[in-house]
């Protein structure tokens, strides 16, 4: 039989536990926020029932009924919306995160700004894009 | 998309091109020729590809004007101008090459003979130059006069006329220009392609239209020969380059090792060759396809079918002439120098009897060709050359004479029904031209045509005896033909354009209505009730009420049920022959002067002339191990006893003079202070009439040319008819059935694939999915 | 890294251009929405010329290969866009000059001529790669383009049927390859293609090719099958040639097959055409070999074999572009031949001569349905699709019928036009490898696609019109550019055989390195970088970055 603590225990004794630390945090402030605001609103919020309130949230949808049910198409246009800054948010973050380690004495630290100019100006051509395609209109 | 790839081979790939290929690595950059001729020299051959490119714009444009006309005489006359700039500066240097591009490179193998290029490029040695010059030259002019001549068509037709016209000017020069076989072959088809094209311009006439098949048909049995040629060519000497074929020539040594001069190369291909070029320039039995090539547009006549392109089997011989000399035998040139010399007399005769002045004419030519055959076949390639630019523009005189006739005397052709023409107002200039170029095709002393025919005829008596095979015998038929062309020459010009003013208007419906008007009303009053403006020409509309499209019968006696023709009618209507315009005018003008200027470059440049001079200079020239038996001062040959050089001058004469005798007695008009005993009181009625039926069913068979076309047909092709038709059935019955069974295979296994092909998607992502599977294990199995 | 960016002006050029175009395709005013084919010509002119000035010999085995792309790219574009105008919005555009509002949702012309440009740019990248993930990217960014665009070419239900299928099929296919990337990625320890070389020619010398990487290799082959629409990955094509409008289909064929093809070459340079003893000629490791030959033998066989049943021309051309992949797929495995080799033998030259020729006649043919449309009796027009519909062209509208049958015979390879000068070194350099069995089976093809393309030529210049039911009738769509498109094209096959831009553009040098680095001889074990095996000035680009070294790659 396999001694699990021993095993438990080899396995930590390579890893230098303080570097998950940060993970750890992380974990607990999103479970902490999440679990705060529902408790928040459970205790805060005002109390009244209807036929409507208390039916599943399904981003406006009516949550009965078929499922091969035709809905507007904006939701597709307002995701697709959506990808574009989340696209940015994903590139721009580890960017920002390596920038100030790179070598700044190469010539080349301008043109790592260039890039990354590049890729929100693209973004941007994206969202003018959206924007005269008419992607914020709502009537 | 063209200039993008030309950028992308100069920038990127330039240094790459020029070593990938060790043929072409070695070649130098100047193409063939020993210095590198400037760039502009192309434009001889790009202005008329330009001028095609913009006559099918036009005629897609819908243009109705003599635009493309005036276009073509431009482009063509800065062809010319750019020639004889060429001309000038290369005049006495070596022979320069210009090579525009690759057009063929493949290799099978590394190993000699295992690469095959093509350039698309130029030698300009002086053999070159010399045909270049009157080549552009005439045809400059001749577009000019055309553009009057075909004025009536103007529109499409017009257009297409021009396309073809330009179409000619360039495949010529790629025929001449060209620095290897394969692209003199490509100008040797395009010739012939314009030529078929040009013959068969009143598409509506059946006759043109056959004329046309029969002048291409004709061409590609010939062609044979020639393409057989290159292809041999090729095989033994492992190049088509001239200057690599000439360098070899010149070591005897083949590049397998073997002595050309034992070689069967050395007979084979210049008899291949030759095929082609009988072809080409009409001679022997290949003759039949000249005369009705008459059936085109007479500036076509004048140009393709008299002074250029009939003698590119001329320039071919000339231009291999050193693979015709290395035969120790010289078998091919014996055959060449009878051929020439058969088909010379045989034309005569058919000459002497027909009526038609035009196919005169085409018979005159091919007669002249023979004698610039006999003259490369006696070693001369002097006298052929020469004869050839003399004869290219005499013809051309002659040529456009007729035309001008032919255009005002609706159509008509035949002599008997024309006389006194030189006299008629506005025809003046077509006299003087006629006679010019008769005296000339004549040979009468100090013209042109004088000069080169005696060139071949003293070579051909001064040739040593066992050189040439029967060299004194051909020497002798090519002057007894003198003398009959002399003869039929001008009989032509006393009965059409000397005598009394009379003829009959021929019936050629578009012709005609440039002359026609009622009796009782001038013609200058006639055109002006029905606002035609007479004397500007006629490039506007003169139908009258009839359409001008191809409507009608276009020709002399073809066709006479075609459309709404308005038939000349003698007792109400009357005819005035309608005179040459300006352009006409120039043109013949031009060529007249042309013809007689000719005649000075006898005198000029080395002896024996500017165009001796000119040959000794190229490839044609006669190596020092041939000529040193053949022409010169040091002639074997005689002429009882005199030397042919000195003796022949007043021979020709006298033998022309007898012909011109002859001609004048039988058909001469009266008068001339009783000179003449002949005398014509009409045009139909004449002593030579009478004169002609003593030799009975002889001139019969003469003016039916000598039933060539119906032996033809009998031994020919009757024969390949029935032939045709027993293979016609063995195929259907056979090889049909077998065709239709394996054309079954194919249905059959698409029926079977169809199956996979049902247009859902699901089943196609499964077939994939298992393709993929079955490909990959079938791949991964391979590897173990 | 940053020096590979100054080898990308044209494709730069065409990315911004296409955000302009993309923006001013959605103006409400109609002048500013017509900018975006002239904006788009402009483009491609722009990028042809940057192309030419600034390509620099690409490292490695094929130093011309991305010059070459690039500018047939611009090239080809130019025409195809000719033949595109006036396929986006054509009905939704009459609408509004009717009086409808703009609905910039509802319009189609910025994506449209946006996405041509993105898909022309993803090819351009594709001849650059160097890179298996840049290859990958370059792939997908030249065929996502397209699923739209079939999307959007037609104002017909059978269009987004066909890009349904086109896009789901596709998928599977950019999955396949993907795998194989990863795979060959995971045999050799590096993604970018030198480097995979060198890594292979490590192995090859010492006891075989890992069988990983060997399978990543068969499963890149397979799935970039798709876009050149090669068996067993051909499925897609006649339904979606038919589906989509004739402009879009002509693109297809053009388009993602180049790619398809540049591809697989940069692919299997990385394995290389190996000699097995001096005096052969090289040949692909035995599994690559067995599966390149099934597929072309396949490929050509199933294309021309169901082309012979069809009656619609889109599908018969959907068929002959399988079948035209296949005869490719012959030149590709006999490889680039001995050094030096010309277009006749070396047989990557061939393909890519072929590749333009291919692309010129069937532009032609695809021009001319363009040109037309049938109108039937309740009053729809509709594209022309079947072969009655040329039938008798020639009295009617002879250019169009003259461009039709040149260009199909020209695609069957009939002398003197181009595909005859495009076919030839097909055969040659099959001869030349060997593959005697192969050739005879695409002689045996060419045979059966004399039927089906004879067969057009016929009906468009030899047959008398037919008497059309009552209502129907063939006119002119309104789009002169495409009968423009159509004479080029026609042009070209009979003007490019003449003009050897086959000495020009892609002769022997293209290749030239191909082979080298990958030999037998024990005595080269190290893996070597093949352009580094040569002297550095025997390239000597003409780009700004001249001497640009390439860092080591997969440094970060």
């Amino acid at each position: 039989m396999i001694n699990a603590s021993a095993l438990f225990g080899s396995l930590l004794a390579n890893v230098e536990v303080s570097s998950y630390l940060p993970i750890l945090l992380l974990l607990t402030i999103a479970i902490g926020f999440a679990v705060t605001n529902l408790l928040a609103s459970q205790l805060l919020g005002p109390k009244r029932k209807g036929n409507v309130k208390q039916s599943t949230y399904e981003s406006g949808m009516n949550p009965v009924g078929t499922a091969r049910k035709r809905f507007n198409v904006r939701f597709y246009l307002i995701a697709m919306v959506f990808l574009v800054f989340d696209i940015e948010i994903i590139f721009l973050y580890p960017w920002a995160v390596t920038f100030p380690s790179l070598d700044h004495e190469v010539s080349n630290s301008g043109i790592w700004l260039g890039r990354i100019v590049f890729f929100i100006l693209t973004t941007v051509v994206a969202y003018v894009y959206g924007y005269r395609k008419g992607v914020f209109k709502f009537d | 998309m063209l200039h993008l790839l030309e950028l992308l081979g100069s920038s990127a790939l330039a240094t790459t091109l020029a070593s990938t290929d060790a043929a072409l690595a070695s070649a130098p950059a100047a193409g063939g020729g020993v210095i590198a001729a400037p760039m502009w020299a192309s434009l001889i051959v790009a202005l008329p590809l330009l001028g095609a490119v913009l006559s099918t714009l036009m005629a897609v444009m819908g243009v109705r004007t003599k635009l493309p006309a005036l276009m073509t005489v431009g482009l063509l006359a800065a062809s010319f101008v750019t020639t004889l700039a060429l001309f000038l500066q290369l005049q006495g240097g070596p022979a320069a090459g210009l090579k525009l591009y690759d057009w063929i490179s493949l290799s099978w193998g590394s190993g000699a003979g295992q690469t095959f290029t093509a350039s698309f490029g130029f030698d300009f040695d002086h053999l070159t130059l010399l045909w270049m010059l009157f080549v552009t030259g005439l045809s400059a002019i001749i577009a000019l006069y055309a553009s009057e001549y075909m004025s009536h068509d103007v529109g499409p037709g017009y257009c297409r006329f021009f396309f073809a016209f330009n179409l000619f000017v360039f495949s010529m020069a790629c025929l001449v220009m060209g620095d290897n076989l394969l692209l003199l072959f490509l100008g040797w088809e395009g010739v012939g392609l314009c030529s078929y094209l040009l013959i068969g311009y009143f598409y509506r006439k059946p006759a043109a239209v056959a004329a046309a098949k029969k002048a291409f048909i004709v061409n590609r049995i010939g062609d044979l020969g020639l393409l057989l040629g290159i292809l041999s060519t090729f095989a033994v000497f492992g190049t088509i380059e001239y200057t690599k074929i000439f360098a070899i020539i010149e070591s005897g040594v083949l590049p397998n090792g073997q002595k050309l001069a034992e070689h069967w190369a050395n007979w084979v291909i210049p008899a291949l060759l030759t095929c082609g070029a009988f072809g080409k320039s009409a001679q022997l039995f290949f003759y039949v396809w000249l005369p009705d090539a008459m059936e085109g547009p007479t500036p076509v006549s004048a140009l393709i079918h008299a002074a250029t392109m009939v003698t590119a089997g001329v320039f071919l011989i000339a231009r291999m002439y050193p693979l015709f000399v290395s035969d120790p035998h010289l078998i091919v040139l014996s055959v060449v120098a009878w051929a020439g010399a058969i088909t010379a007399i045989w034309a005569a005769t058919i000459e002497m009897a027909i009526f038609d002045i035009k196919r005169v004419m085409g018979y005159s030519t091919i007669s002249q060709l023979g004698f610039m055959f006999a003259g490369l076949g006696i070693l001369s390639p002097v006298g052929a050359s020469f004869h050839t630019f003399t004869h290219a523009f005499f013809k051309a005189t002659l040529f456009l004479g007729v035309g001008a006739v032919m255009h005002g005397f609706g159509g008509q052709l035949d002599l008997r029904r024309l006389s006194g023409v030189a006299w008629m107002r506005g025809f003046g200039l077509v006299g003087i031209a006629m006679l010019i170029g008769s005296i000339n095709l004549s040979g009468v002393p100090f013209t042109a045509g004088y000069f080169s025919k005696d060139i071949i005829l003293a070579d051909a008596f001064a040739l040593p005896h066992g050189q040439i095979w029967g060299s004194t015998a051909v020497a002798w038929i090519l002057l007894i033909t003198a003398g009959m062309t002399a003869y039929y020459t001008f009989r032509t010009y006393f009965r059409v354009y000397a005598g009394p003013k009379e003829f009959v208007p021929g019936d050629d419906a578009e012709l005609l209505e440039l002359g026609r008007h009622p009796k009782g009303v001038s013609i200058e009053e006639w055109h002006k009730q029905h606002g035609h403006g007479h004397g500007h020409g006629h490039s506007h509309g003169h139908g009258h009420g009839h359409d001008h499209g191809h409507g009608h019968d276009h020709g002399h006696g073809a066709d006479k049920t075609a459309t709404q023709r308005v038939d000349f009618d003698p007792t109400t209507e009357e005819f005035d022959p309608h005179p040459p315009g300006a352009a006409m005018k120039i043109a013949i003008a031009v060529a007249m002067v042309l013809a007689i200027a000719a005649a000075s470059l006898y005198f000029i440049g080395p002896k024996g002339g500017w165009v001796a001079g000119m040959i000794a200079q190229s490839s044609a020239a006669l190596p020092e191990s041939v000529a040193t038996h053949a022409g010169g001062d040091h002639a074997h040959g005689t002429f009882f006893g005199f030397d042919p050089h000195k003796v022949m001058y007043y021979v020709s004469a006298i033998v022309g003079f007898i012909g011109i005798l002859i001609a004048a007695v039988l058909h001469g008009p009266r008068g001339w202070q009783g000179l003449f005993v002949g005398s014509r009181t009409q045009a139909e009625k004449s002593r030579a009439d009478a004169f002609v039926t003593l030799f009975g069913p002889i001139t019969t068979a003469a003016r039916n040319k000598w039933y060539v076309d119906e032996i033809y047909d009998w031994t020919i092709r009757t024969p390949l008819l029935v032939l045709g038709h027993i293979l016609h059935f063995a195929d259907k019955l056979g090889v049909d059935g077998l065709v239709n069974l394996a054309g079954q295979i194919p249905r059959g296994l698409g029926r079977a694939f169809q199956t996979g092909q049902r247009g859902v998607l699901n089943g196609y992502a499964l077939s994939m999915a298992a393709g993929i599977a079955v490909l990959a294990m079938i791949a991964l199995l391979a590897s173990t | 890294m940053i020096e590979k960016i100054f080898t990308l002006w044209p494709e730069i050029t065409l990315f911004v251009f296409t955000c302009v175009v993309m923006i001013l395709g959605l103006s409400r005013s109609l002048s500013v929405r017509r900018l975006c084919a002239p904006l788009s010509a402009a483009a491609l002119a722009i990028a042809g010329v940057l192309a030419l000035t600034t390509t620099p010999d690409a490292k490695g085995a094929l130093p011309h290969l991305p010059l070459f792309v690039k500018v047939l790219t611009c090239a080809v574009g130019l025409v195809l866009l000719l033949q595109l105008a006036g396929t986006a919005d054509r009905g939704y555009e009459t609408r509004v000059a009717r009086g409808e509002a703009f609905d910039p949702l509802r319009s189609t012309r910025a994506e449209f001529y946006a996405f041509f440009l993105f898909s022309l740019t993803g090819l351009m990248l594709c001849g650059n790669a160097s890179d298996l993930i840049w290859l990958f990217l370059a792939l997908e960014l030249t065929s996502l383009p397209t699923y739209v665009m079939v999307a959007i070419s037609a104002d017909r239900n059978s269009a987004k049927e066909a890009a349904v299928k086109y896009f789901f099929l596709g998928a599977l296919g950019a999955a396949t390859f993907l795998y194989g990337f990863a795979l060959i990625y995971g045999g050799t320890g590096t993604t970018d293609l030198q480097g995979i070389h060198a890594a292979l020619s490590q192995q090859m010398a010492t006891g075989g090719i890992n069988s990983i990487a060997m399978a990543g290799l068969v499963l890149s082959v397979i799935g970039i099958a798709f876009k050149i629409a090669a068996v067993p990955m051909h499925f897609y094509t006649p339904d979606v040639y038919q589906g989509s409008s004739s402009g879009v289909a002509s693109m297809l064929a053009f388009v993602p097959k180049t790619a398809g093809f540049v591809a697989l070459i940069l692919v299997l340079a990385t394995v290389g055409w190996v000699s097995t003893s001096p005096a052969t000629h090289g040949q692909l490791p035995e599994p690559l070999h067995s599966l390149l030959w099934i597929m072309a033998a396949l490929t050509m066989t199933v294309g021309n074999v169901l082309a012979v049943m069809q009656n619609s021309i889109k599908r018969m051309l959907g068929y002959s572009s399988v079948a035209h992949s296949g005869y490719m797929l012959v030149a590709l495995l006999a490889g680039p031949g001995p050094e030096g080799a010309s277009l006749t033998r070396n047989g990557l030259s061939a393909v890519l001569f072929y590749l333009i020729v291919y692309a010129v006649a069937n532009l032609g043919c695809f021009a001319v349905l363009g040109c037309l449309e049938k109108t039937s009796s309740d009053g729809k027009s509709e594209e022309i699709d079947h072969i009655d519909d040329i039938r008798g062209l020639i009295s009617t509208r002879p250019l169009l019928a003259w461009v039709m049958a040149v260009c199909s015979l020209s695609l069957l390879g009939l002398p003197p036009l181009l595909g005859f000068m495009g076919k030839l070194p097909i055969f040659s350099t099959g001869l030349a490898a060997g593959e005697i069995v192969l050739v005879v089976i695409l002689g045996l093809n060419s045979a059966i696609a004399a039927y089906y393309y004879i067969r057009i030529a016929k009906n468009a210049i030899l047959e008398q019109s037919p008497v059309r039911p009552a209502g129907e009738e063939i006119r002119d769509a309104a789009v002169p550019a495409r009968q423009f498109a159509g004479i080029i094209a026609g042009l070209g096959t009979v003007v490019l055989a003449i003009i050897p831009i086959s000495s020009l553009a892609i002769d022997g040098g293209t290749f030239r390195h191909s082979r080298s680095g990958v030999t037998n001889s024990p005595a080269q074990t190290l893996p070597a970088p093949v352009g580094s095996a040569e002297p550095a000035t025997a390239d000597a680009p003409t780009g700004p970055v001249a001497d640009a070294t390439v860092p080591p790659t997969i440094a970060r």
